[in-house]
């Protein structure tokens, strides 16, 4: 191949390395500078502007209405605040369409079925109450919020707003070590936060990001917004007044999801400020121009994409969940269930915090998929309070068909309102969810920062109801 | 590759829609692979769309795409694979996030590089096309968002710049589907050798720079006289690159065609990518 | 269940606890590990490289010297010389202490370690530069040559190290000296700043905190023996001369000499233009290479098109396209305005 041997290749090197000497530390500017320089006179060649004022014209004063000190913030926030109501309303009628499709019609049907071909009742009441029921359940819950969000978010993005918002953002997120675009990614995780997580590819800067993408789980995502507002309604509604208990157990929800931006702004703080203070960090925000947006093809693309995610999030996590929730509350070790061995064995922990062993188990089985926590509480209540007449049977997951019978359950198994505000609490500060979590080393690399990630709001949470928890009682007296 | 047993076409109309046949991700036994490169939010994705029929990511939004996504098409007979790209700015500097860029087009070898300009900001996207330039004398340029120029009232004269250049220009609307035949005709022809390309290489007015890279380069040329783009070995070598330092410690540089880098081979992410 | 006080109590003393051993810097964990340093093989490898950069800058070394440059007492230097020249790697002579072929290749690893590691600190994180050297002192003395080589490699084989020091290749090469000091320039003469030295460290953090860096354009304004005035990017300067012999400078080749100071983008309003000069070395590393790819290169016409919200970020017209900067960045791009 080569005729003068090894002896010539090292000449190369030894060259390169004493050019490079030689030239100094510029190198790599002065050829950029003449890249540039090549480019402009081969761009001036060939393209001709009519008259400089006139181009992009129309860009520059819509900027200068969305990015303007009057308009800038409000326009924001009420942009948000419509694609937040179009998704809470909208996602209602197919939520409870799907529930009822899934779990109330067709959940008897399969059941019915697998008796008369002879299945056994465990067998059946594994992969049909267990692994089926939770599947159902994540779809009916995260199917219609996500298939209506995300195309609408896509949407502004396709039309250029999001870097807009991103530049109005900046001077707050930069206060808090953060990068602009970060406001953005927490918006996403309201959605979801494996998706939020997914969104910080587009911060540029390795540090950011990865702040971006640690502090996602401090937005309230879709699957635990129902939790939310189930417990405000039962505890906090309760504990005022009639008259008042709409609009109070609706700030409660409102509250936790502000804390959770509060929270996340502090966070992103301190992670900068210390474990993250040496990553590199280089700001960059383009601001492309605008674009009417492709409305029936991103509608599509992005419908397709949501239902397929979560399908494939159901099938692959919430199945194998549901059939360790039916396990653990169906094989029974010494006359007891797996379930009530470790909610008494965790209960006095669990008491410290203001919670109970039901929602601490409930979360531990429930990682795969926060919408099923609710099912798995209302289930495990029931199994260890010995209540009779709810449900489909004891060790199968079901939701209550009015919140005054959740709320009776709940009471039966000991709930107060503190019980209610730190479960609240809790479901917005602990471990992310196991897809999230997924994603989270996917885009990392990184088993630290996955660790990292689900380690730290966990440890918040259990700090913080621990002490709202303690607090309450010593104030309360007893 | 059998290109001139199966090259009965010559007389065929340039344009013949019929001869575009989107193949998705079936794309067994290609006859060319082709890179799809560009700067950020310039419409690789929305190209490679519609010459593959596949649906990657789009958005207004630079970074959109992370990882590289294979599809395939057809034309003339001919199997096409084609790979979409993440954006990039510049192939010369060390950073990690366009690796995936850089390491495709420098050591993946395709056969025809295209490179998707937004032709509302032409000078800033030149600066990678001057790089891509230097790597290779295969390349397409599409001159993508041309009814957005039009909009904007700027004219982009393609036969200068092809003239220029030294490579085929192809002006599209990669949104409204407009200019992909001639695209995927052009790519034909580069692939085929049908049109020979005559690169544009950066010049350069500051005496350091030259010298440094002339000596190198001839120092390049003595030892591996079979090395094409030598100017931009030298180049890399400057800038310490350590892939390029190997294939010259290693001897490889020769063969550079064998040495594909490993790169991950997550074709087609069809991923949740928000 | 436990009463509510006590609990809360024992929760606050655990927090407590927790910060003591863990507070950044200051805490037991970091107490802990600056203590681990300063063995036996730090003092070798100091006084290898104390030696090495005596022959380098044409000093003779002595026992004294290495005993001031590593703080130690003369015995101690004495006990650690003996053991240099019993490993072979010293041998002294009437001039002192000079270092043999195996020695000048030990300390030449050791600094090019050291300048790798500050050279990587300064493009591929945050950690400003006062840290650099300390950190640099530390991972010196624990990173093998293969695993600063492959460092390099990931950085791209730099050639020189933030303070504008070449970096010795694997093999143990590097150039002479280049440059002049700053306090042998003639008064009106045009120079750039190559290397700002870095020891002692009362030097280095003074001139850092003037604001000195390599890369620098100089022109001397005044020179006596107290003092030495020079604008360094167009801000005067005022140094001692024995702080200006650490500065070597080396003559303008290709760039224009700009004269009065120097302009910042950040200082334009919007609706201003201006033509980009340069890109300041103290913008370096990812951000740098960032910058320069949006085009930011000398010769670019910049426009401020767009102040957001809290006045920071700015978007400016470049190129073509509109990017936004914060203010810390544009303080870092010199401009010339323009009408
Ligand atoms: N008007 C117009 N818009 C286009 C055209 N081509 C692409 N777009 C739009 O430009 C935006 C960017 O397109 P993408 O295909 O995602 O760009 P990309 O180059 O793949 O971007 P990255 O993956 O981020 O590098 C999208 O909103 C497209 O709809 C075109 O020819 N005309
Ligand atoms: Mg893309």
């Amino acid at each position: 191949m080569d005729n003068k041997g090894s002896n010539g290749r090292e000449e190369i090197l030894e060259l390169a390395n004493n050019l490079r000497w030689e030239i100094g530390v510029d190198f790599h500017d002065k050829l950029m500078e003449s890249i540039y320089e090549n480019a402009a006179t081969i761009a001036a060649r060939s393209v001709s502007t009519p008259d400089k004022e006139a181009v992009f014209s129309f860009d520059k004063k819509l900027d200068k209405i969305l990015t303007s000190p009057v308009f800038g913030f409000p326009i924001m926030f009420v942009v948000l605040a419509v694609v937040f109501w179009l998704t809470v309303v909208g996602a209602n009628y197919p939520s409870s369409f799907l529930a009822s499709i899934l779990i109330d019609e067709f959940h008897p049907v399969l059941k019915s079925f697998s008796l008369s071909i002879g299945f056994p009742g465990w067998l059946s009441g594994l992969l049909i109450d267990g692994g089926y029921l939770s599947m159902a359940w994540v779809i009916a819950v995260m199917l219609p919020p996500m298939a209506i969000f995300f195309p609408l978010f896509t949407l502004l993005e396709d039309f250029g707003y999001l870097p807009r918002v991103a530049f109005n953002m900046d001077n707050l997120y930069k206060k808090a070590g953060a990068h602009g675009k970060q406001a953005l990614t927490m918006a996403m995780g309201f959605g979801c936060n494996a998706a939020g997580v997914i969104a910080s590819r587009v911060i540029d800067s390795p540090r950011e990001r990865l702040i971006a993408i640690i502090t996602n789980n401090f937005s309230l995502c879709n699957g635990r917004w129902p939790t939310q507002i189930l417990i405000a309604t039962i505890f906090i509604g309760g504990a005022v007044p009639a008259y008042l208990a709409g609009i109070v157990s609706a700030a409660a929800v409102v509250g936790i999801a502000v804390l959770g931006v509060v929270l996340s702004l502090i966070v992103s703080w301190t992670l900068s400020k210390t474990v993250l203070k040496g990553e590199a960090s280089a700001f960059s925000l383009e601001l492309p121009p605008y674009r009417p947006p492709r409305i029936l093809q991103t509608l599509y693309t992005s419908l397709i994409d949501r239902t397929l995610i979560v399908l494939w999030r159901a099938v692959v996590f919430a199945f194998p969940a549901g059939l360790v929730i039916w396990l653990v509350a169906n094989v029974n070790i010494g006359g007891e269930s797996i379930a009530s061995v470790f909610i008494n064995w965790s209960d006095p922990f669990a008491i410290l915090l203001g919670l109970n062993g039901v929602i601490l188990l409930a979360y531990i089985i429930a990682i795969p998929a926060n919408e099923i926590v609710i099912p798995t509480i209302l289930m495990l209540t029931v199994l260890v309070t010995g209540l009779t007449d709810f449900g489909h049977g004891t060790g199968v997951m079901f939701e209550a068909n009015s919140t005054e019978v959740t709320a009776e359950i709940l009471k039966a198994g000991g709930w107060t309102l503190l019980t209610g505000v730190n479960l609240m609490i809790f479901s917005l500060l602990h471990n992310p969810c196991s897809t999230t979590l997924l994603t989270i080393f996917k885009e990392t690399r990184s088993v630290k920062w996955t660790v990292v990630s689900a380690l730290l709001p966990l440890a918040l949470g259990f700090t913080v109801t621990f002490f709202v928890a303690q607090i309450w009682r010593l104030i309360a007296g007893f | 590759m059998n290109v001139m047993m199966k090259d009965n076409c010559e007389t065929c109309p340039v344009h013949n829609l019929g001869n575009l046949k989107k193949l998705g991700i079936n794309m067994n036994d290609f006859d060319f692979v082709v890179a799809l490169a560009g700067n950020p939010n310039t419409g690789k994705s929305t190209v490679f769309n519609n010459l593959t029929g596949l649906k990657q990511h789009t958005g207004n939004w630079p970074g959109k795409t992370v990882t590289r996504a294979e599809g395939g098409f057809e034309y003339n007979g001919f199997k096409f694979k084609l790979v979409d790209l993440p954006g990039t700015y510049s192939l010369l500097s060390t950073s990690t996030d366009e690796e995936v860029a850089r390491d495709f087009i420098l050591f993946g070898q395709p056969d025809v590089t295209v490179i998707v300009v937004d032709a509302t900001r032409l000078e800033r996207n030149l600066n990678l096309v001057l790089q891509v330039l230097e790597i290779t004398d295969r390349a397409v340029l599409c001159l993508n968002l041309i009814d957005e120029a039009e909009r904007h009232k700027i004219k982009v004269d393609e036969r200068q710049l092809s003239k220029d250049l030294g490579i085929p220009v192809i002006p599209t609307a990669a949104r409204l589907k407009t200019g992909m035949d001639k695209l995927s005709n052009a790519i034909y022809e580069v692939a085929s050798g049908k049109y020979v390309c005559k690169p544009y290489r950066i010049k350069t007015k500051i005496k350091e720079l030259n010298y440094a890279i002339e000596t190198l380069s001839k120092k390049i040329s003595e030892v591996y006289p079979q090395v094409t783009n030598v100017r931009w070995i030298a180049l890399r070598l400057l800038e310490g690159d350590q892939s390029i330092i190997d294939a010259v410690k290693s001897g490889d540089l020769g063969t550079i065609k064998e040495i594909k880098h490993e790169i991950d081979g997550q074709s087609l992410e069809t991923e949740l990518t928000a | 269940m436990i009463d509510p006080l006590t609990s809360l109590i024992i929760g606050f003393s655990v927090i407590l606890l927790l910060v003591i051993i863990f507070y950044p810097g200051k805490g037991l964990v970091a107490r802990f590990k600056k203590n681990k340093a300063n063995t036996y093989r730090v003092l070798i490898e100091d006084s290898l490289k104390h030696l090495y950069n005596c022959e380098y800058n044409g000093i003779n070394c002595t026992l004294n010297s290495i005993a001031g440059s590593l703080s130690i007492s003369a015995d101690e230097a004495a006990k650690v010389a003996a053991k240099l020249e019993e490993l072979g790697l010293v041998v002294s002579n009437e001039n002192g202490l000079s270092l043999t072929p195996d020695g000048r290749a030990y300390a030449l690893k050791v600094i090019r370690i050291h300048r790798l590691w500050e050279k990587y600190l300064a493009d591929e994180t945050s950690i400003g530069e006062e840290d650099w050297h300390h950190s640099a002192e530390e991972i010196e003395h624990q990173m093998t040559l293969a695993e600063a080589d492959k460092l390099a490699a990931q950085i791209g084989n730099p050639v020189f190290d933030p303070h504008g020091d070449p970096i010795p290749t694997a093999k143990g090469d590097l150039p002479g000296k280049k440059g002049k000091s700053l306090d042998s320039m003639k008064i009106g003469e045009f120079a750039k700043i190559i290397h700002i030295e870095d020891e002692p460290h009362y030097i280095y953090s003074q001139l850092v905190a003037e604001g000195l860096y390599p890369g620098m354009q100089v022109q001397l304004i005044e020179s006596t023996k107290e003092r030495i005035k020079f604008l360094a990017n167009g801000e005067e300067v005022v140094l001692a001369p024995l702080f200006a012999k650490n500065i070597t400078v080396a003559p303008i080749k290709d760039e224009r000499k700009i004269e009065g100071t120097f302009k910042k983008l950040s200082s334009l309003k919007p609706g201003e233009k201006g033509k980009v000069l340069g890109i300041s070395r103290r913008c370096r590393g990812q951000q740098r290479r960032r910058l320069m790819d949006l085009g930011v290169v000398p010769g670019t016409e910049i426009e401020v098109e767009l102040e957001s919200i809290g006045g920071d970020p700015i978007a400016y017209r470049i190129k073509g396209a509109t990017i936004a900067l914060r203010k810390s960045q544009a303080e870092n791009i010199y401009i010339e305005s323009e009408e």
